[in-house]
């Protein structure tokens, strides 16, 4: 992938989670981010970070946002949840409007 | 009614032997009674012989031998009960006229209790006074006819009967007079007269009466025949208030302001497009039926937009499957809790391990939407273990089952101050709260904005007295929907002491009047935001006209089920109230010209609007909603048959922020619509091939911030209705 179309994003331990900006772009937070006009650091470097959010939620995210470009393409499958991240997983969830 | 008893004892002795012999029933020597329907037209026969009697008793012989031997036993058993029944009737001789009224019955039912109010007296009348012959023979063929009434589970007998004896009618005094039907009567009279030769004196007494019985039945029958709800439903108030404001019942178009150049407008617009196209064209494009043109989009739309279930979903969905598995909601934000709660409760899976989750530490906003499952001692558990002291917002709807007055007060108000923070409080259905346990609930939250008292049916006037004198200057929302020991009237000088209230809400109270309104708005008008009247079906114009005149600011207004409502009040309320955002008509009987007129006035800010039953909405409505409605997000046109393919297309792809659409009951709707309109946000929920459940969900999506939990489930209950 090219480095423009990607983003960073990085969790609250400092893992940082490589994906492409059109999986990004599914959360509306982000998208709002990045697009914003303003000349904020993140749409500059294409980095944004989520002290909140850690490793295990912020990588169940992102395997979210591919999964659900998937489903918009017309494959539609489960997207499988462990029981023991549901609770943070919505909360980080509601925050990204995702 | 007093019972006016004025005998005149025919002298002739009362014969019982014959009647014990059941072989003796067809051959009485009673006077003959005709039971069959053709009794007018033989008016002129003679019974003098035993024989015609026979005959034409026997038409009534499986009556009469239905009823057998045993006439004294018939008479001993026909005594106690017809004493009882007499009375019963003669007490509530009106209420039983009443009730066979209400149930809209023809005159001859009406017939047939006044037939049993008269042979109830005459069984009285017997047991009394040992009577003569034809009396007796009388009463126990009434007797025997009530009985096969009775046994025959009080079929409706064809027959103009006959059974009562002059003498008897001398003693249906004047509370029958009024209620002896025309032809009851005249038939009652003809065959008194063959009956009775032998008691000319008295017949001819009873003859007199009975004329003039006659004429007041003539003037009372008609009044009795049919039902009318409307009129029935009329109060002296209501009367008064209309009459009052006659002057100003003109024509429409007369009034001034924008209404009626808007229905002005309507009518011409109407007559121009229908004028045009009268016949249908030949072009497939021109649309025949209707005069409003709208192309249908032509190839395939892009199909239904396709909904990817959200990651908060998808989580909130596995939560509560699980939701015995957390261990604590710390950190979750209330939108999520409630979120929660609301799932769980639907699903029938709340219980106290939630219960206790929620109540824990000092949360902020509680909400249950259904306590039902929830025991006195769950709930004392649980409430004992929270820390109120940050609670602003507490619903606890359905609670009537933990939610007595003892243990409200060793809860939520068991102490001065116990709720010191608490804006919004909610409990529906707390049907064992009394005003004594409500005075102490009022106490402790001192900071009370917004309180739901809905189908609170313990609490009476005094309740609302002491809230407003607690309360009085910061309410600001009050909903008493269903408080069935709410009387209106009563409770109208403590309303008027809210002077703050904006959102008022007396669904389903029926001692709502005009009389109410006017009070009411005249005092809080300036500041009333919200007025749900559903179901107070005494309301008519004259409420919509002080509305208009008093609330400026309204934006919302509910009237369904007002039926009593007509164009005036949908003009008075286009002049008056410009800001309604929400407008909610159900079974009103307002015409297509006048909603469209209103729409051409008012219906800018409109964002959701319903027409549930609307019958008369066409093509008008449809053409100023095109024009006019370019916020409106819900609307809602179940059941307005009028509407067709090309008048809703037309509204669909023109109110582009339309949202809902719902269409229940519009058979008339086909596919040329579904797949010809080309708006691709728009959700059509009602029509055949759509999930019938999903529009709840979508109303349930809690995005305005205001109090709006309480008003989906109560529209979601409307279109439980319309289902």
């Amino acid at each position: 992938m090219k480095k423009e179309d990607t983003v960073k994003l990085i969790s609250a331990e400092g893992f940082e989670f490589v994906i492409s900006k059109e999986a990004a772009m599914v959360s509306q937070t982000i998208r709002n981010m990045l697009t914003s006009p303003g000349g904020f650091a993140e749409t500059e470097h294409g980095e944004v970070t989520f002290p909140e959010i850690s490793t295990t939620i912020l990588e169940k995210i992102c395997q979210y946002f591919y999964w659900s470009l998937q489903y918009s393409r017309g494959k539609e499958t489960d997207f499988h949840i462990e029981p023991e991240l549901t609770l943070e997983l919505m909360m980080a969830a509601n925050y990204l409007h995702t | 009614m007093p019972v006016l008893r004025s005998r005149v004892i025919p002298p002739t002795k009362p014969e019982i032997e014959p009647l014990k012999h059941p072989a003796n029933k067809i051959e009485p020597a009673t006077p003959a009674r005709t039971w069959d329907t053709t009794r007018p037209a033989s008016s002129g026969d003679d019974d003098g012989g035993d024989a015609g009697r026979k005959r034409k008793l026997d038409v009534s012989e499986n009556l009469l031998g239905l009823e057998g031997g045993d006439r004294e036993g018939f008479l001993n058993l026909r005594s106690g009960k017809k004493v009882i029944k007499r009375i019963g009737e003669t007490d509530g001789g009106n209420s039983v006229d009443g009730k066979e009224k209400e149930k809209g019955k023809e005159k001859m039912d009406f017939e047939e209790v006044r037939m049993l109010r008269e042979v109830s007296k005459d069984g009285v009348d017997v047991d009394k006074l040992d009577i003569k012959q034809n009396a007796d023979g009388s009463c126990n063929e009434k007797r025997r006819r009530r009985f096969g009434r009775e046994e025959k589970g009080k079929a409706k007998l064809i027959d103009e009967h006959s059974t009562v004896n002059g003498s008897e009618f001398i003693n249906l005094d004047l509370e029958l007079g009024t209620k002896h039907s025309e032809e009851n009567v005249g038939s009652v009279s003809e065959p008194r007269k063959e009956q009775r030769v032998d008691k000319k004196s008295s017949v001819r007494l009873s003859e007199s009466r009975m004329e003039q019985f006659r004429d007041i039945a003539r003037q009372n029958a008609s009044k009795f025949a049919y039902f009318n709800v409307e009129e029935n439903h009329l109060s002296d108030d209501n009367e008064r208030l209309v009459v009052a404001d006659g002057e100003v019942e003109r024509e429409i178009e007369d009034w001034p302001g924008p209404f009626s150049t808007a229905m002005k407008i309507v009518r011409d617009r109407e007559k121009k497009l229908n004028g045009g196209q009268r016949i249908g064209s030949l072009d497939p494009k021109k649309k025949s039926n209707s005069s409003i043109l709208w192309i249908p989009r032509k190839g395939q739309r892009q199909g239904p937009k396709l909904i990817i279930p959200s990651l908060k979903e998808l989580s909130m969905k596995i939560l509560v499957q699980n939701a015995d598995a957390i261990t604590s909601l710390e950190h979750v934000p209330d939108a999520l809790r409630h979120k929660l709660s609301f799932m769980l409760c639907d699903s029938r899976q709340m219980n106290s391990h939630f219960l206790n989750l929620l109540f824990s530490g000092s949360p902020t906003e509680i909400r249950l939407r259904d306590c039902s499952w929830l025991t006195e001692q769950e709930f004392t558990k649980a409430f004992v273990s929270c820390d109120t002291k940050n609670l602003t917002v507490l619903q606890l709807d359905r609670c009537g089952r933990c939610m007595p007055d003892y243990i409200l007060l060793s809860t939520l108000a068991s102490s001065l101050n116990s709720l010191p923070s608490l804006t919004t409080l909610s409990i529906c259905g707390a049907c064992r709260i009394s005003d004594v346990g409500f005075k102490a609930l009022v106490t402790s939250a001192p900071a009370l904005r917004s309180i739901n008292l809905s189908q609170c049916s313990l609490l009476s006037s005094t309740s609302v007295d002491i809230l407003a004198d607690k309360l009085g200057s910061f309410i600001q929302e009050l909903y008493i929907n269903d408080c069935q020991s709410l009387n209106a009237m009563l409770i109208l000088p403590a309303l008027r002491k809210l002077k703050h209230l904006e959102v008022l809400s007396v669904a389903g109270i029926e001692t709502v009047t005009d009389e109410f309104v006017r009070g009411f708005v005249y005092a809080c008008g300036h500041n009333m935001k919200e007025l749900i009247l559903t179901d107070c079906v005494k309301l008519t114009d004259f409420s919509l006209k002080v509305i208009a005149e008093t609330c400026p600011r309204l934006c919302t207004l509910d009237l369904s089920n007002l039926y009593k409502l007509t164009d005036f009040g949908i003009g008075y309320l286009a002049n008056g109230c410009q800001a309604i955002q929400t407008l909610k008509l159900c079974r009103n009987a307002f015409s297509d010209e006048a909603i469209a007129a209103f729409l051409e006035t008012a219906g800018e800010p409109l964002k959701e609007l319903s027409l549930n039953n609307v019958r008369k909405v066409a093509d008008n409505t449809a053409l100023s909603l095109a024009k006019r409605s370019n916020k409106l997000v819900n609307l809602d046109l179940s059941w307005c048959r009028n509407l067709s393919d090309e008048a809703l297309g037309l509204i669909v792809d023109s109110c582009l922020s339309l949202r809902m659409l719902k269409l229940f009951g519009c058979s008339q709707i086909t596919n040329a619509f579904l797949d010809g309109h080309s708006n691709p946000d728009v959700q059509i929920i009602g029509l055949k091939m759509s999930p019938v459940l999903e529009h709840i969900k979508l109303q349930l999506c809690p995005s305005s911030p205001r109090v709006n939990l309480e008003k989906s489930l109560f529209s979601m209950g409307a279109c439980r209705r319309e289902l």
